[in-house]
């Protein structure tokens, strides 16, 4: 055995730079699962540049198809912001409502974050289904394919938020507050505003860079 | 119905792949009728499929991993006869199978060993050293291990059913196109990786949230153990990088499923935009499996030398830079793309950069060693083979970081050799020096120290008789991927390396033999100690194998190298002097619904590449019910009595108490 | 694992999660959050439809005041400060930054030199 040999090294932080404040440890559920969801909604917003990168690159390739100017609606857009604007405010309203056990709050703030993205929702698919009937679905042009998958991309994320949430409400009903599906809506109240987020990048680089000269 | 699939899907006119299906097909249903014919099926379901224990899952990954390891290597086996005998002929394999055997190479390797092999170890290892008692989502942990296994199972079946990419392991566009590649081999490719890529995000987030948020009291950041810190700064990489991977893919996707016009050669698609977020995800991923290969190497190196690592602080630092500058060099894979000079020097120089930090770390190695009393045990010979090979591997990395070189040696077998080197060299010499080193820590005794040896020996001597011939006919002019050739000079050389495969094969049978003949003599190989190596960190303080909840108390880390300072003052003290009373210990509990996920992701997955969109959407709405029912249910949690604890841990501090004595002794 | 959570509380902060603040505090927060997010909007769709700017300053104001209506978002909505509470959560956020500034930065840039040096097939033979 060696321990005889290097035992002297062993004592606490050699180097003595400034006081050291001993780790408490492990910190608390609650911590641990919202911390786990926020590095996964880092890896989310990468995945999502990737697609902003690929739009960046491909916006001008329209092939001889439609350009974004003559495409986007602003009208239409300006409508879907300020629903998911507004659904981010209730669904702060509905975890305020959670942290204080109030029911009727609760449900009332995430049956409107429901509607309004369920609004969201619609106008987006109006938006795909009528240029798709025009001809200008994203097999036209490589700007298209870049637009409708970014967009639809964001799309994808608020119909899987929806699902979440209405999973999520059922569960409040069926079993209360518990300590579990608090920390599920804290996630969801997360995920949630990162969406709303990531749809301000959309809106700014897609909609109205993109109506533009 | 059935979509695409029907029985032309079956590749009845090739004998290699339906004899090689059928043998793995009897070998599997010979150990699941063995299984449960001797009744251990429930054992196996409650204690291993169901096991949210950190440490089953990650003996579990390493199983997957070594399994793959054999597919793996039967491909390069062949790969390496068939460039030996398909001189001025077409050698035994035809074109478009060779094609699928170097794809299917590269593939598995990385994906499918080289992974689950470091995340396998991150996981079995990690929460021990920061004493602590499980990662931070235990049962997202289980998800991500069967979803991993998924992918493999769909990269297998396409042996069978269908047939595998013939597009080389990135599958670049065009080729991996529609229009050139109508078959369903790229689609078992992109859905595989994308299924085993949500396994890997899982594991990442997994692991980044254990080490930031649950270390035991006292573990500050400057005392974790080098290897903590290797895995955050991995798992940070997989949490950034993954995402790429699996946006490109879904391009690649989007564009063969539905006509879109990411990658395509019409319509104003870019096929170099594929390249550039490949790369983007592809150079950050050969630093998510080399660091924690890094964090191996530190461990062995310091605990064989019996000294505590060389330059802690800088390694720390060195990590952390590697972490950061892996994001900026990816333009390297394609110097040749023809971005232009500008761009090609800026990320040629940081590509050397990035050369600096692991010139730090392999000088801490070596410094560690410097002075100290070394044993070449197993653990510690594949570190120092893996110092003399990595640095060869290393220097060529330079030399191809050179723009004007790489113009000359880009996509040659020199760059073949070259990333062998550093993925041999590197990754699978630490996955197995890990392996030696921990193994008594999983199973509770040693491997057979002659085998183990004996199965280096040949590893490391079969690597450079295989890949010294491929840098020289990577100068001599040889591209990689080629099916047969017609140049003379080039030929000695392949047979060499053939010579070398075989080497290299030795060394893995006696890597087998090493495992049955450990497996056989196991008790006199027992570990009743913890502690066979005489470890630093804190993993060795608790029993081999840990119990289910790895301490009976929270440890309480006063400085770097834990452990070491817990022995120190034992020899002092008495061991237990102030052993505080025991307490019931609330662990999660099992849960089968990993494995209910990963049947649901196959179905889709399977169902997505034959196009059975019936099966997709019975697939999906699955996956998601499983979920629900998890999160349904009303107890994740059983409790352990504080008796129990007690008698479980009296036994372990008894045969502590042994080797402390022992070493008073010395 | 729950007996593993004994610890001091405000040490540390969950992201989303604010200091200890009584339900009006709160809601004052998403209110604020709320109406500077609108107005911004407004702002940027307003510069975005209007000439009375000059022109080529529109791209760089809209990229301002998205930039600054996510840091609204981040401030009011997720509750991530520079507190030493939050460290771990802006760290994290950081790095993230960093690699989605690297992956969108990178590709722009390095394709821009690549269609500079290497033109798609169809601009070469609209040259000619």
């Amino acid at each position: 055995m060696t321990m005889t040999a290097t035992a002297g090294h062993a004592h606490a932080d050699p180097h003595h730079i400034g006081v050291v404040i001993e780790h408490p440890g492990p910190a608390p559920k609650r911590i641990v699962t919202a911390y786990g969801f926020w590095i996964f909604l880092l890896s989310d917003i990468v995945m999502f540049s990737c697609f902003f990168a690929a739009y960046a690159v491909l916006v001008g390739q329209t092939a001889d198809g439609p350009k974004g100017s003559e495409i986007f609606e602003q009208g239409n857009v300006a409508i879907e912001t300020v629903c998911l604007l507004l659904s981010s405010f209730t669904c702060g309203m509905a975890s305020i409502a959670a942290d204080v056990r109030n029911r009727f709050w609760f449900y009332l703030g995430m049956a409107v974050t429901c509607v309004l993205g369920l609004i969201f929702l619609v106008l987006e698919f109006r938006e795909f289904a009528d240029l798709i009937v025009r001809g200008y679905g994203p097999s036209r042009s490589a700007f298209l394919t870049a637009f409708f998958s970014l967009v639809g991309c964001h799309g994808l994320h608020v119909s899987a938020g929806v699902l979440w949430l209405l999973t999520m409400t059922a569960q409040v009903f069926a079993k209360g507050f518990r300590a579990d599906i608090l920390r599920r809506m804290m996630c969801f109240a997360l995920f949630w505003h990162a969406l709303d987020i990531i749809w301000v990048a959309v809106f700014s680089v897609v909609y109205l860079l993109g109506s533009g000269t | 119905m059935l979509g695409k699939l029907d029985w032309s899907a079956i590749p009845f006119d090739q004998p290699i792949p339906l004899i090689a299906g059928a043998v793995v097909l009897i070998a599997i249903l010979a150990v699941l009728i063995w299984v449960v014919a001797k009744g251990h099926l429930p054992y196996l379901w409650h204690e291993w499929i169901t096991s949210v224990d950190h440490k089953r899952i990650g003996v579990m990954y390493i199983l997957l991993a070594s399994v793959m390891l054999l597919r793996g290597g039967s491909d390069a086996i062949m790969m390496r006869i068939q460039q030996a005998v398909a001189y001025q002929s077409q050698g035994y394999l035809p074109p478009e199978h060779y094609n699928q055997i170097f794809s299917a190479h590269g593939t598995i390797m990385i994906f499918f060993v080289a992974m689950p092999f470091v995340i396998g170890l991150m996981n079995l290892v990690v929460p021990l050293q920061l004493g602590v008692r499980d990662v931070a989502f235990p049962t997202l942990n289980s998800v991500g291990f069967w979803l991993t296994a998924t992918g493999a199972l769909l990269v297998n079946l396409s042996l069978v059913i269908g047939e595998f990419a013939r597009t080389g392991w990135l599958a670049f566009p065009p080729l991996s196109e529609l229009s050139y590649s109508p078959g369903v081999g790229v689609d078992y490719y992109a859905w595989s990786l994308q299924i085993s890529g949500v396994g890997t995000l899982v594991a990442g987030i997994n692991l980044v949230t254990t080490v930031l948020k649950l270390r035991t009291k006292g573990m500050n950041y400057l005392r974790m153990p080098m290897f903590c810190w290797t895995t955050l700064a991995s798992n940070l990489l997989i949490v950034a990088a993954f995402p790429i991977l699996t946006a490109t893919l879904a391009m690649l996707l989007l564009d063969r499923y539905l006509g879109f016009h990411f990658f395509t050669n019409e319509a104003g698609g870019n096929v170099m935009m594929f390249m550039n977020l490949i790369w983007a995800w592809g150079h950050p991923e050969v630093y998510i499996l080399v660091l924690p290969a890094f964090g191996i190497f530190s461990e062995v190196v310091s605990t064989f030398s019996g000294k505590a690592l060389f330059g802690y602080r800088s390694m720390v630092l060195a990590t952390m830079a590697i972490c950061v500058v892996s994001f900026m060099v990816w333009l390297h894979h394609f110097f040749t793309m023809g971005a232009g000079p500008d761009v090609n020097a800026i990320f040629g120089i940081a590509s050397m950069i990035i050369a600096i930090p692991t010139g730090v770390k392999i000088y801490n190695w070596l410094f560690t060693m410097y002075g100290g009393r070394i044993r070449f045990e197993t653990p510690m010979l594949w570190s120092v083979g893996f110092m003399v090979t990595f640095i060869v591997g290393g220097l060529t990395g330079v030399l191809l970081a050179v723009p004007p070189a790489d113009f000359m040696l880009h996509n040659s077998m020199f760059l073949v050799a070259h990333f062998h080197n550093v993925i041999i060299g590197g990754v699978l010499f630490g996955a197995f020096a890990g392996f030696e080193y921990w193994f008594p820590k999983a199973f509770g005794f040693r491997l057979d120290e002659r085998w183990g040896k004996a199965g280096f020996w040949f590893t490391f001597f079969g690597f450079f008789i295989t890949f010294v011939p491929l840098y020289i006919a990577g100068m001599l002019g040889m591209t990689r991927r080629m099916q047969h050739y017609d140049v003379a000079a080039w030929r000695p050389w392949m047979i060499v390396a053939a010579v070398g495969m075989a080497v290299l094969t030795i060394g893995v049978i006696c890597q087998i033999v090493q495992l049955v003949v450990s497996i056989r003599n196991r008790e006199a190989l027992r570990d009743r100690t913890g502690d066979p190596w005489d470890g630093r960190s804190l993993e060795w303080a608790t029993s081999s194998p840990p119990p289910v909840f790895n301490f009976a108390f929270n440890p309480d880390v006063r400085g770097e190298d834990a452990y070491w300072d817990i022995k120190a003052s034992a020899k002092q003290q008495s061991v237990d002097a102030d052993r505080p009373e025991y307490q019931d210990i609330e662990m999660p509990r099992n849960s089968p619904t990993g494995f209910v996920c990963a049947f649901f992701a196959t179905l889709m997955g399977f169902a997505l590449i034959w196009h059975i969109w019936w099966m997709v959407i019975l697939g999906g709405l699955g996956a998601w019910a499983t979920f629900v029912v998890f999160a349904w249910r009303d107890h994740d949690e059983y409790v352990i009595p504080a008796e129990e604890v007690a008698a479980i841990d009296r036994v372990n501090v008894e045969e502590r108490r042994g080797l402390v004595s022992m070493a008073g002794t010395v | 694992m729950s007996d593993q959570t004994h610890m001091p509380a405000g040490h540390d902060l969950a992201p989303g999660d604010e200091e200890q603040h009584s339900v009006g505090a709160r809601i004052l927060g998403y209110v604020v959050g709320l109406v500077l997010a609108l107005l911004l909007t407004a702002t940027s769709f307003f510069i975005a439809g209007t000439d009375l700017v000059w022109q080529p300053s529109i791209p760089v104001a809209l990229i301002v005041l998205a930039i600054a209506q996510m840091g609204v978002h981040l401030v009011f909505f997720l509750h991530i400060t520079t507190g030493p509470d939050n460290t771990n959560n802006v760290l994290a956020l950081a790095f993230g930054l960093l690699v989605v500034f690297l992956v969108v930065g990178g590709s722009v840039w390095i394709m821009a030199h690549l269609n500079a040096n290497m033109p798609p097939m169809d601009q070469i033979m609209m040259r000619q």
